[in-house]
C-alpha cells in the first residue's frame, strides 16, 4: 500500500471508485484472506456478518500489515457496538499468521476517531469513553443472550415438528443430545429422535459460549432468563423468542433505511459506489463555528 | 376523518411537534446532529415526492402544521409532545411554551402535553404545577436522553423521577409519554432502554405509560413489559413509518403488538415533522398483514382495530368524545379554513347522504 491515507476513496491511482470495495490489486490473496477472517466479525445487534452486510470500505494489504477501514450504516450507531466490531476486526485479522499488525479505521461514525485511536493504540473501551456507562462486556453478554434466545427458537420448533411433545422438550438436558455429523440425535425417554443438526448445533455453540449448558446435566432449553420453563410455558417462551427476532430484524431495516438517506439509494444492498463525496453528500457536515465534518479523520502517520 | 370501507375512522394523531432548529437557535453542535438524524429518518421513510427540503424541515411554523395535519382531513385531532432539548437549542427545540401558541388557537383540535426533568429538582416540581395551572395539561412527554450539563440522561425508575411521577399523580397528569426508541445523534443509545419503564409502570398504576416508538430496538422489552403491565401503552412513530417502504416489516410489528398488547393499547403518532400524516395516515391504513403474518399471529389489521388504533385508543386516555368533537368540527375554524364540514356530517355531507 502506498501509505495510509484518511482519502475514504483510496489512492491506488487510476479511478478513485472505480472498485467500490476501494481494494488494492496488489495483494489479492492477501485481501482475500483478510476478507476471510473479516467475514466472522458479526454485527452484534444484527447477528451477521460484516462483510455479508457490505460494512467494509478497504482493505489493504501492505507486507505484514493490514489496513481495514469500514462503515456502520449509520454515524450514530451505539458506540459499545462500533468497538466491537472494531476490536473484534481487529483480533480476527491479527489472528492470520502473515499478519503483525491491522489497523482498524471505522469512518464516518459520531465517535471514530475515539475509536479507531482507542482500538489502534490497544486501549480499553473504558480508558477512550471515561463517561460511557457499563462496559463492553455487559453488551455483548446482553446482545449474546437475545441470540440465544432466538437461536433457540429454531431449535426447539426442530423437535417439535419432528414429533417430540412439549413435557420432554423442556425436560431435556445436555447428555440427552448428541450431534453426528449433520444428524441430531436426541435421546427421548430411551428412544432417539434424529433431526436435522444445523439448528441444533448453533444453538448449543451460542449456549455453550454463554456458560448457559456446560455440564452433562444441565437442562437444554431455558427462559430468556435462564431458567427452566415449564412444559405449558413452552409456547410462550417460543412466542418471546420469535419476538426477539422481529427486534433484531426491526433495527436493520431502520439502520437501512438511515443508511440509504445517508448514502443514497445503491447502499447497503445496492451494486453501487459505498461513499458519497463528502463535498455533496454527507449531511453530518455543520458549516457553523463547532461542529466539523466526522468524514475528515486524522490519519496517524 | 379517514374512510376506509365504507366506515369513517376518527384520526387523532397521538404524537406531533412544533420545533424551531433553525441555525440561530443551535447553541450547542448536538443540536444540529440531532435535527440532522431527524432529517435522515425523514428522507430514510418519506415517499421521495413528499420529502421536505432541510431548510423546510428546520422550521415549518405553525400555518403550514395546522395545513399538513388537518388540510386534507388526515388527522382530526393531534397531540402535542414536547422536546424541551434545552442544552441544545436556545429556546428550545419544541416546547410546551412554543406548542402553546398553535394548540391556544385551535384548542378543540389539539391536545397539549407539558414535560419534565427531575434533574430539575424542586424548581421543576414547580415548573409542572405551573403547567398544570397554566394549561391543564393531561400528560407530559418525556426524554430520558436529554442531556443536561454532564448528565447524559435518567431513569424513569429513579428515586428522583418517581418524585416527579408521584406529583403528577397529585396533579391529575395521567398521561406519562416515555421516548423510548431508536437512537437519535447525538444521544447516548443507552439512556432509551425500556427496561425503566417496568418498575415505575407497576409503582403507578394510577397512571398510564405510553411508550413512544415501541421501545425499537427493545421491542422484545418493551411487549414483555406490557404484556404483564396493564397501564402501559405503545406509540408507533417510527413503527407506522415503516409501512412505506417496509410493509412486511411494519406487518410483524403489528402482529407482535397486537398479540402481546392487544388493540386497545396501541396508539397512531405520525411524529410530525419527522413523517406527515398527510400521507402517512393513508399508507398505514392499507397496510396489511400478509397471511402467513395472519396465521403466525393470529391477529387482524380489520377497520374495527385500526379504528381504535388510530383514534379510540387515544380519545379514551384523554377523555375525548369523539361524536360531540364531530359535531363540533362542523363548523369549527379549521373546517372552515379548508372546507372539511362534509366530514363531520356537515351540510356537504348531509346532501352526498
Amino acid at each position: 500500500m502506498s501509505g495510509s491515507s484518511a482519502d475514504p476513496t483510496g489512492d491506488a491511482g487510476g479511478d478513485p471508485r472505480g472498485d467500490s470495495t476501494g481494494e488494492h490489486a496488489g495483494d489479492a490473496d492477501g485481501v482475500a484472506a483478510v476478507r476471510e477472517r473479516l467475514d466472522r466479525v458479526e454485527d452484534p445487534e444484527l447477528a451477521r456478518s460484516i462483510v455479508e452486510l457490505d460494512y467494509i470500505d478497504a482493505i489493504e494489504v501492505d507486507g505484514d500489515s493490514v489496513e481495514v477501514r469500514f462503515t456502520l450504516p449509520t454515524a450514530w450507531c451505539s458506540p459499545a457496538f462500533a468497538w466491537m466490531m472494531a476490536t473484534d476486526a481487529r483480533d480476527e485479522v491479527e489472528a492470520l499468521d502473515r499478519v503483525r499488525e491491522a489497523r482498524i479505521e471505522l469512518c464516518d461514525h459520531m465517535h471514530g476517531e475515539e475509536i479507531t485511536a482507542g482500538v489502534n493504540a490497544r486501549d480499553s473501551f473504558g480508558e477512550t469513553f471515561p463517561d460511557a456507562d457499563g462496559d463492553v462486556a455487559a453488551v455483548r453478554a446482553a446482545i449474546a443472550d437475545k441470540a440465544r434466545v432466538s437461536r433457540q427458537r429454531e431449535a426447539v420448533r426442530t423437535l417439535l415438528d419432528a414429533g417430540a411433545d412439549p413435557e420432554q422438550v423442556v425436560s431435556l438436558v445436555r447428555a440427552d443430545l448428541t450431534i453426528a455429523g449433520d444428524e441430531a440425535h436426541v435421546d427421548l425417554d430411551g428412544f432417539s429422535l434424529v433431526v436435522d443438526a444445523a439448528p441444533i448445533a448453533d444453538y448449543l455453540d451460542r449456549v455453550t459460549t454463554s456458560g448457559h449448558v456446560t455440564e452433562p446435566a444441565d437442562t437444554l432449553f431455558l427462559t430468556p432468563e435462564g431458567d427452566p420453563i415449564p412444559a405449558d410455558e413452552l409456547d410462550v417462551v417460543q412466542k418471546r423468542s420469535r419476538l426477539a427476532t422481529v427486534n433484531m430484524g426491526g433495527q436493520g431495516a431502520v439502520c437501512d433505511a438511515l443508511h440509504r438517506a445517508r448514502h443514497g439509494p445503491d447502499g447497503p444492498d445496492g451494486s453501487g459506489p459505498k461513499y458519497v463525496d463528502p463535498s455533496d453528500g454527507d449531511r453530518s457536515t455543520y458549516d457553523g463555528d463547532e461542529f466539523t465534518s466526522t468524514w475528515t479523520l486524522a490519519t496517524e502517520e | 376523518m379517514y374512510e376506509k370501507d365504507g366506515e369513517e375512522i376518527f384520526v387523532i394523531d397521538g404524537h406531533v411537534h412544533l420545533w424551531d432548529a433553525r441555525q440561530e437557535n443551535i447553541i450547542h453542535e448536538g443540536g444540529e446532529q440531532f435535527l440532522q438524524c431527524f432529517y435522515d429518518y425523514h428522507t430514510g421513510f418519506t415517499p421521495e415526492e413528499e420529502q421536505w427540503d432541510i431548510d423546510t424541515y428546520r422550521h415549518y411554523g405553525a400555518d403550514k402544521m395546522t395545513e399538513d395535519l388537518f388540510g386534507n382531513a388526515a388527522a382530526d385531532m393531534a397531540v402535542f409532545q414536547p422536546t424541551y432539548l434545552d442544552d441544545f437549542y436556545d429556546e428550545g427545540f419544541n416546547t410546551t411554551e412554543q406548542n402553546a401558541e398553535l394548540a391556544e388557537e385551535y384548542p378543540e383540535r389539539f391536545v397539549l402535553n407539558g414535560s419534565f426533568d427531575p434533574r430539575d429538582g424542586e424548581e421543576g416540581l414547580r415548573y409542572l404545577e405551573h403547567l398544570k395551572e397554566e394549561y391543564d395539561i393531561p400528560g407530559v412527554k418525556l426524554y430520558t436522553a436529554e442531556w443536561r450539563g454532564d448528565s447524559k440522561g435518567w431513569r424513569l425508575d429513579s428515586d428522583d423521577a418517581f418524585e416527579f411521577l408521584e406529583k403528577c399523580a397529585e396533579l391529575g397528569i395521567e398521561n406519562i409519554n416515555a421516548h423510548k426508541g431508536p437512537t437519535i445523534r447525538p444521544l447516548n443509545r443507552d439512556a432509551f432502554d425500556v427496561k425503566d419503564v417496568d418498575d415505575a409502570a407497576s409503582s403507578f398504576p394510577e397512571l398510564n405509560f405510553i411508550v413512544n416508538h415501541v421501545g425499537l430496538p427493545r421491542l422484545d422489552d418493551f411487549c414483555w413489559i406490557a404484556a404483564q403491565e396493564p397501564n402501559v401503552y405503545g406509540g408507533l412513530a417510527v413503527a407506522s413509518a415503516m409501512s412505506t417502504h417496509r410493509e412486511r416489516k411494519f406487518g410483524e410489528i403489528m402482529g407482535e403488538l397486537l398479540f402481546w398488547l392487544g388493540e386497545d393499547r396501541i396508539l397512531f403518532g405520525s411524529d410530525y415533522a419527522l413523517w406527515n400524516p398527510d400521507w402517512l395516515v393513508d399508507q398505514v391504513m392499507n397496510a396489511e398483514l400478509t397471511d402467513e403474518q395472519k396465521d403466525e399471529y393470529g391477529v387482524e389489521l380489520d377497520v374495527d382495530t385500526m379504528k381504535k388504533i388510530m383514534g379510540e385508543n387515544a380519545a379514551e386516555l384523554y377523555d375525548i368524545d369523539i361524536e360531540a368533537k364531530k359535531r363540533q368540527f362542523r363548523d369549527d375554524d379549521i373546517s372552515e379554513r379548508f372546507d372539511l364540514a362534509d366530514h363531520y356530517g356537515g351540510d356537504a355531507g348531509a346532501a352526498a347522504d
